[in-house]
């Protein structure tokens, strides 16, 4: 159990950059998830953190302990691969034991402890397997069992949920949560999937070409978003290019390209008139009803036809269109309110729903609303 | 007609049984490996119970002579025991050999994977004849590796590499070396690399992952690699013959010099069909050996 700390961390791969001076601190016994799509860098930071990549400049502290140049055998480090790399002419104790056994750990204790993290994952019935006859979702938890059997001061996980189908990853998403309540050690989770982060994390470092773009806890990461990249990464929204027409006290008034101009309460960000923006109107914070004609068109609703609907399992999608602009919004299946295309529909939503971004992709007015 | 109808009738049931399908496909293999290995093979035997003869290749007869010819001589003795140091020595350094260049093959990428695995297949383009004798002019007293040796000051005076049992072990692991490492490399080839930096992670030094991963992994390999190496090694003929002296003669080229020299067939039958036996017996042991620990619960 440890915290770690990053510092001015870079890699490069010849003319690559994979990661640019990125600065993290982790927190004793917190479980970060490092979130980011492919090629942004989270695996290589993850990898530095092991000691499985050496960094091209700056340093990595376990605790208070200087490791950047210590080999992965060296720190106390253990990673849970995407493959899970099980040693594949090991039993599956002889797999959860190797580490105890480099220890030097006598044999009979390091069964008897690999027997106990077995047990832990719920694998104790699997201890003589041969580890290529398990399923995906056991040989998650025997790589699990594995790398927790070393009481690793900072447990590495690189992507290990990806490679299982749905229902089993949202399981596995939860015992994880549970492991590590139960064995009170320092994870750092890298995947690309938003809801696995949001589910697992204590904290969520988003990522982006390198280096950290936001890190906080979960909800506030999604309810303050600072940067355009988090707000499209992080779910799907309704994104609507937009000018600012008139600066006002609470913020400005945009005219949107569905030819409406609407309040976005910016606060007294120093934005000007004619600058662009992208506004996101999140799906979840648009009130939709059926209506007759176009009346109540104004600074915080719109009114248009559904053209299209879809349906996504247990939500359905519906499409809106205001005049060759499209808004989507969803409703669980079942929901009352069923709307089919050719509706006319009123959208509304609160003003201070809305998030605006700057041509260059940052937040404008952030902490202001 | 009626007779040949019925047989047509039943040849075409044949094909088209899924059994009978396959022993058509296999039916040109097997005539091959009947002219050209059993029969030959049967005639060895019949040829290893003649008599030997003073006149002519043989004695027509019955008779164990040969064996008992064999089994008695101290010469045959001295040759056989050669054979085998030679095939256990060539067999351990090429394999030992091979495995580093195997791995470091898996290792390479690009242009080094391609130039380590090309000059592996290099030399197997080349007749065995010719590349044995090309290590000649390298080898020999005043050749190039004793130019180099005296020129470095490493040596005083020439050493006989060949004609000798440095030249004939050298020519001989040159010859399988190649083998031992493509059988070795098909086998590591599918290892995921990520299980030796998951040793590395878990405190295993790089020495000690390459012990616990890489070399289990490689072991279906390796045993290939060590049964084709001492076959082939036991059996030498090419690299004693022009890298060794008089003191390097294996059971192969006394075979040769009884059937093409002595004329006597029997007892170059005998030796063959005896010496078939022992690499059998011998190449099954080792294959048994090293393929049983593969799978067994080793200590945990």
């Amino acid at each position: 159990m440890a915290s770690v700390t990053l510092s001015g961390l870079r890699k490069e791969y010849g003319d690559l950059t994979a990661v640019d001076g990125l600065d993290l601190d982790v927190d004793d016994g917190e479980l970060l998830c490092l979130l980011g799509p492919s090629g942004c860098g989270k695996s290589t930071t993850l990898r530095m953190l092991g000691g499985l990549e050496t960094p091209t400049d700056g340093d990595v502290h376990i605790g208070d302990e200087p490791v950047t140049d210590q080999p992965p055998y060296e720190r106390n480090t253990s990673m849970v691969f995407q493959s899970w790399a099980l040693f594949p002419r090991k039993s599956v104790i002889e797999n959860v034991a190797f580490g105890l056994k480099m220890d030097g750990v006598s044999e009979d204790e390091r069964r008897e402890r690999a027997r106990e993290m077995l047990d832990v994952v719920e694998m104790g019935e699997f201890v003589d397997h041969d580890p290529t006859d398990l399923s995906g979702g056991q040989k998650q938890r025997v790589a699990l069992a594995r790398s927790l059997a070393i009481e690793p001061d900072v447990l590495l996980l690189d992507e290990p949920l990806s490679n299982l189908d749905k229902r089993l990853r949202e399981q596995m998403q939860l015992e994880l949560r549970n492991i590590h309540d139960a064995v009170e050690t320092t994870f750092v989770h890298v995947t690309h999937d938003q809801n696995e982060a949001f589910t697992l994390a204590d904290s969520i470092a988003i990522m982006h070409d390198g280096d950290i773009e936001q890190i906080g806890a979960p909800r506030e990461v999604y309810d303050d978003p600072v940067s355009l990249f988090i707000e499209e990464f992080l779910g799907d929204t309704n994104l609507v290019d937009a000018t600012v027409a008139e600066v006002t006290e609470t913020g400005v008034i945009a005219d949107t390209a569905f030819d409406t101009e609407v309040d976005v309460r910016t606060g007294d960000a120093a934005v000007a008139q004619g600058d662009g923006l992208s506004v996101s109107f999140r799906p979840e914070e648009l009130d939709v009803e059926r209506v007759e004609g176009t009346d109540g068109d104004g600074a915080s609703a719109v009114t248009g036809e559904i053209t299209d609907v879809l349906y996504r399992g247990s939500t359905v999608r519906f499409y809106v269109d205001l005049g060759g602009e499209h808004l989507f919004f969803e409703q669980s299946v079942g929901a009352d309110t069923a709307f089919s295309a050719g509706d006319v529909v009123r959208v509304s939503w609160d003003p201070d729903d809305l998030l605006a971004f700057a041509a260059d992709g940052a937040r404008v007015g952030r902490g202001e609303t | 007609m009626a007779g040949s109808e019925s047989m047509f009738a039943w040849l075409g049931e044949r094909i088209k049984g899924r059994d009978s399908r396959n022993v058509f496909l296999i039916a040109p293999l097997a005539a091959f490996e009947l002219a050209f290995f059993v029969i030959p093979f049967l005639i060895l035997v019949r040829m290893s119970l003649n008599a030997s003869a003073q006149a002519g290749p043989y004695q027509p007869g019955f008779t164990l002579g040969a064996y008992r010819a064999v089994f008695a001589s101290d010469l045959y003795r001295q040759l056989v025991a050669f054979s085998f140091e030679l095939g256990v020595a060539a067999t351990v350094i090429s394999v030992f050999l091979a495995l580093f260049y195997a791995y470091a093959a898996y290792r390479a990428d690009g242009l080094r994977k391609s130039l380590l695995l090309f000059s592996i297949i290099l030399p197997l383009l080349t007749t065995l004849v010719v590349k044995t004798y090309a290590w000649r002019p390298l080898l020999a007293p005043r050749g190039v590796l004793n130019d180099v040796l005296l020129g470095l000051g490493v040596i005083g005076s020439p050493i006989q590499f060949a004609p000798g049992i440095v030249g004939t072990v050298i020519g001989q692991v040159y010859i399988v070396f190649p083998y031992a490492v493509l059988s070795i490399y098909s086998v590591l080839s599918t290892m995921d690399w990520d299980t030796v930096e998951a040793a590395r992670d878990l405190g295993a030094s790089r020495p000690r992952s390459f012990l616990e991963v890489v070399v289990p992994e490689a072991l279906p390999g390796i045993a290939v690699a060590t049964v084709v190496s001492f076959a082939w090694s036991v059996g030498a003929y090419a690299a004693p013959s022009q890298l060794g002296s008089g003191a390097q003669t294996t059971f192969a080229m006394e075979i040769e010099s009884l059937m093409l020299t002595q004329f006597d067939y029997p007892t170059g039958a005998a030796l063959s069909l005896l010496m078939l036996a022992a690499m059998l017996v011998v190449s099954l042991g080792v294959l048994r050996l090293l393929t049983g620990s593969i799978g067994g619960v080793e200590g945990v």
